[in-house]
């Protein structure tokens, strides 16, 4: 039952993520770079988190838990790696910018950015781990 | 330390697919896999729910090699 809520909760986040998306590209008229790369990033977390769902639903119709030992131990790394990057973003973000691009970011960049690293530091290492097996 | 397994030998002995023994002991495929493959430590939980399936004990279940040096 929990599993099961878990993923409807998490199709609920997924389409309503594509339809905040769909809005803000509809509404923004010509995107520059600097706003394609965040769309870019948002899409790769989208994708990724549809897999995963779409491998807990599998494996529950086939009988097997839809998380056990190893995906939940795979998930706290997973966490721990999102947490640094998010970590390390809030830091270099700001400086990388002001040093190679000589643009001081705005507090609203950098909080996006967090996010956006954070999550893609997540979703990447959950995969990369669920798929080594460690 | 190296981790080796007998699972797939005891498995084969009992006639049960990697899905099979999954199912029975409550996790996915994939981790019976890794485990099978030495790529993955079970906890005590699993390991004994494993060792218990295949009418065994851990101690013979798991053999743990010492690396060369």
């Amino acid at each position: 039952m929990k599993d099961k809520l878990g993923i409807v909760v998490g199709i609920g986040i997924v389409a309503a993520v594509i339809v905040t998306l769909y809005f803000y590209i509809i509404n923004a008229g010509n995107l520059e770079l600097i706003e394609i790369f965040p769309i870019g990033i948002v899409l790769i977390l989208v994708g990724a988190t549809a897999y995963i769902l779409w491998d807990r639903i599998k494996n529950m119709k086939k009988g097997y838990p839809a998380q056990d030992e190893r995906l939940k131990i795979t998930n706290y790394k997973a966490c721990y790696y999102g947490f640094i990057a998010s970590i390390w973003s809030a830091v270099f973000a700001p400086l990388i910018s002001g040093i190679f691009f000589d643009y001081e970011l705005p507090g609203n960049y950098v909080t996006a950015l967090v996010v956006l690293c954070g999550g893609l530091a997540f979703m990447l290492s959950y995969l990369f781990l669920a798929w080594k097996g460690k | 330390m190296r981790m080796r397994t007998r699972i797939k030998e005891l498995r084969a002995r009992y006639d049960l697919t990697q899905e099979d023994l999954a199912i029975k002991v409550g996790v996915r495929r994939e981790t019976i896999l890794f485990v099978e493959k030495g790529k993955y430590s079970p906890s005590l939980k699993l390991a004994h729910a494993i060792a218990k399936v295949l009418q065994t004990t851990i101690d013979e279940l798991f053999i743990f090699d010492e690396e060369d040096k």
